[in-house]
């Protein structure tokens, strides 16, 4: 019995041995240069309210042969990127139908940016923003950003030298947020999180155009109740972003005796939070940490004791707080949004109060005052202390 | 019977991967929503006795399967006909840890492979496994449960830079009965399909320390469930986490640079793997006692079949298992884990005690 077992197994080896050689991959395999890889996508509507999706389309084989050439301007090489276009009644309808004008399948798990374009972010983004959710292809790690002034399809198509692929040249300005702080740097998922979040309207970094050849990533876009509302300028946004917590390093120029002198943000803590008064929120309250160094001083005066640092550090706090105090301003009186998210604090650390103004938050937002609290502090100066000087 | 042992720490494990099985992909006690983890230390404490319950209906039946003791103590008819449901139960409980593996796979992972053949090769292996016995299932998950929780805490680690720590802020916004309902629903969903355990339990080499496991093992997986739940709420936002179809998975998403999807893949085959072993090991067991068949190992591959088939038929779309999992499941398994081991444990108590009363 045990024999007769063992002679059918060792006749089946072969099989089993050939087996394998046909299970080598998944059946639906598709190999690199099968694919359109789609470095940026962006969104618009068009004037009869259809969806008009853009795909940046990164050539991998282009950019190696651009980069390994000898620099002697190659000439008529293959460009490095191309860019489509497509309307669809839906985004996902938009995204199959531009089969049609490409070849290869499109795959979109290395988009670097999403565009949306200013009509379609005032008409709701909440809807369109759902097949990016849904689909298991979408990366929640790519960056979101509003185009001002401009259409994500014109964006799209710009021929940049500074990189082969515009999308991660566009990127890679956001990322550099970090130092400067006057975009603010979303990502899809903070996004998906923002339209969530109870009491905090969500806010996406800008994009416009500067020229022929560059992009420019500056400024916010401020949403209320999904729809766009308004635009906050640079030192806005990074009053908004000191508020929130978000910056990392930024130069803040300070008047200082007939010049500028350029600080440097170290290191910077802020919060928000709502006073409350018998159940009644009173007042709206920012407060901000921050720590600077001295990055360069362009004025007459001279930096050799204590006291010319806390004098800097009191302007910069002024400063800070001026900033602060822009953004907000806007946001009451103008767009009534809170990008803040003084509802968030309340709605987390005072329930009962939430309760009762949630309905009508937005008025009573643009209706309370506000109190802005900055500790600056100055600590260290540089390699040299005292400006350069010619006698004395 | 099977002269098979396996020791505390083996059957700590298959616990331990038998709690967390399923719930790494689907959340337990998701009702409760930004509550979730209250629910889940009062659930965890009333699963915790309920799994005290059946260890001491086991040690009070020394080396009895349920089976066993179901005839003894419900008499050879009434007995056999609750075993026959039991039966289906474990059945029904290994197709839902199938057709949820499977609907995890074809959602996230691969997309256009259907789900049959993922289900069935998974089951493939299983028939293998559980033919091997108890002791060698036991072994299995020594070497493999361990890598559940490290891999929870790589992901964890990794995303806390982006966390939000006060997500799960309002405590008790919509009040206690939310949270009750889920601690109830968190009993049910895992704790109490460990009633599949009271057919492993006689196989225990150290009889003494089975409560001992048994806590412990309920403790590991509550502290295990709480610590993901803070991880993806504070990742996620607690709309978003409600919104999820699986929440670990778009938890790992988040990770940045790479892809973890795997990993949590290799989380749920080991968690899934040792749920649904112990399911079919069950099953096939009292079906092989109470048809009187000696080598149960002849009936594992019908079994598993079936529970594949089960698991193909019993859902139409995902939303369905979501639904039944949250709203049907519990009080369905309510005979089957709670009303009936606590009979069980009532007579057993009563016989226990009667002859002493005797003596005395």
């Amino acid at each position: 019995m045990i024999r007769k077992k063992d002679k059918v197994f060792k006749a089946l080896l072969p099989l089993l041995l050939v087996l394998p050689l046909l299970l080598t991959g998944c059946w639906n395999n598709r190999e690199l240069t099968d694919l359109n890889i789609v470095a940026g996508l962006g969104l618009d509507r068009t004037d009869d309210g259809r969806i008009l999706l853009t795909v940046q389309v990164a050539e991998p084989g282009a950019i190696q042969s651009s980069s390994s050439g000898s620099g002697g301007g190659g000439g008529e090489k293959s460009k490095p990127v191309f860019v489509a276009s497509n309307e669809g009644e839906t985004v996902f309808d938009a995204l199959r139908g531009m089969l049609a004008v490409v070849d290869k399948k499109l795959f979109f798990s290395a988009a670097q940016v999403l565009i949306l374009g200013e009509r379609l972010a005032q008409d709701g983004i909440e809807e369109v923003l759902d097949f990016f959710q849904r689909d298991h292809e979408v990366s929640y790690l790519m960056d979101v950003l509003v185009a001002k002034g401009a259409t994500p399809d014109e964006i799209l198509r710009m021929e940049s030298d500074i990189d082969d692929i515009p999308a991660v040249y566009i990127q890679g300005t956001v990322e550099n947020n970090i130092s400067r702080g006057t975009v603010k740097k979303t990502m899809f998922i903070d996004l998906v999180k923002a339209v969530d979040c109870r009491g905090r309207q969500p806010a996406i970094g800008q994009i416009s155009k500067s020229g022929d050849k560059e992009i420019r990533t500056e400024g916010l876009a401020v949403f209320k109740g999904g729809k766009l509302v308004g635009w906050l300028d640079p030192f806005e946004t990074r009053g908004y972003l000191f508020a929130r917590n978000k910056v990392q390093s930024a130069i803040i120029n300070v008047p200082v005796d007939e010049g500028k002198v350029s600080l440097e943000i170290m290191k910077s803590k802020g919060s928000v939070s709502v006073a409350i008064e018998s159940n009644e929120p009173s007042s709206l309250i920012v407060s901000v940490e921050a720590e600077a160094n001295v990055g360069g001083y362009e004025a007459k005066g001279r930096i050799d004791s204590p006291e010319s640092l806390y004098m800097l550090e009191e302007k910069l706090g002024e400063e800070i707080k001026k900033e602060i105090a822009m953004a907000l301003e806007r946001c009451q009186k103008e767009y009534a949004s809170d990008i803040f998210g003084f509802g968030t604090y309340l709605y987390k650390y005072q329930l009962q109060c939430w309760k009762k103004v949630e309905k009508d938050w937005n008025d009573v937002f643009k209706r309370l005052p506000v109190e802005i609290r900055v500790d600056a502090k100055i600590s260290r100066v540089g390699i040299v202390r005292n400006p350069l000087r010619k006698g004395e | 019977m099977e002269k098979t042992r396996i020791s505390s720490i083996q059957l700590f494990m298959l616990l331990s991967g038998f709690l967390f099985g399923s719930t790494v992909i689907l959340a337990p006690a998701a009702g409760a929503k930004k509550d979730a983890w209250l629910a889940m230390i009062i659930g965890g404490a009333g699963g915790g006795l309920l799994m005290l319950v059946y260890a001491a209906i086991a040690s009070l039946n020394p080396s009895k399967t349920l089976v066993d003791i179901l005839r003894e103590k419900m008499g050879y008819v009434i007995g056999n006909i609750l075993a026959v449901l039991y039966i289906w139960y474990f059945i029904h409980l290994a197709s839902l840890v199938f057709r949820d593996f499977g609907e995890f796979i074809c959602t996230v992972t691969f997309p256009e492979t259907p789900i049959t053949v993922v289900i069935g090769f998974f089951a493939l292996a299983f028939v293998y496994g559980v033919n091997g016995g108890v002791e060698v299932m036991g072994r299995m998950s020594e070497l493999l449960v361990p890598v559940v929780p490290v891999v929870a805490f790589i992901i964890s680690l990794s995303l806390i830079t982006v966390s939000d720590f006060t997500a799960f802020l309002p405590i008790l916004e919509n009040g206690m009965p939310p949270v009750l309902n889920a601690a109830f629903s968190y009993i049910t969903f895992p704790f109490g399909e460990t009633v599949a355990f009271l057919m492993l339990f006689p196989h225990l080499n150290r009889k003494e320390k089975l409560k001992k496991t048994v806590i412990v093992s309920a403790i590991a997986a509550t502290v295990l469930s709480i610590i993901i739940f803070f991880r993806d709420i504070s990742v996620l936002g607690s709309e978003l986490m409600s919104r999820a179809t699986f929440i670990s998975h778009l938890t790992a998403l988040l990770f940045p640079g790479f892809n973890v999807d795997p990993l949590l893949d290799i989380n749920l085959l080991i968690g899934g793997g040792v749920k649904s072993a112990v399911c079919v090991y069950a099953a096939t067991r009292a079906l092989s006692q109470v048809a009187g068949i000696e080598d149960f190992s002849k009936l594992t591959s019908a079994v598993t079949t079936f529970c594949v088939v089960l698991s193909v038929w019993e859902y139409n779309n995902v939303l369905e298992i979501l639904d039944w999992t949250e709203k049907v499941w519990p009080y369905y398994a309510i005979p089957f884990q709670i009303i009936i081991p606590l009979v069980l444990l009532f007579l057993s108590l009563w016989r226990k005690n009667k002859p002493s009363k005797v003596k005395a």
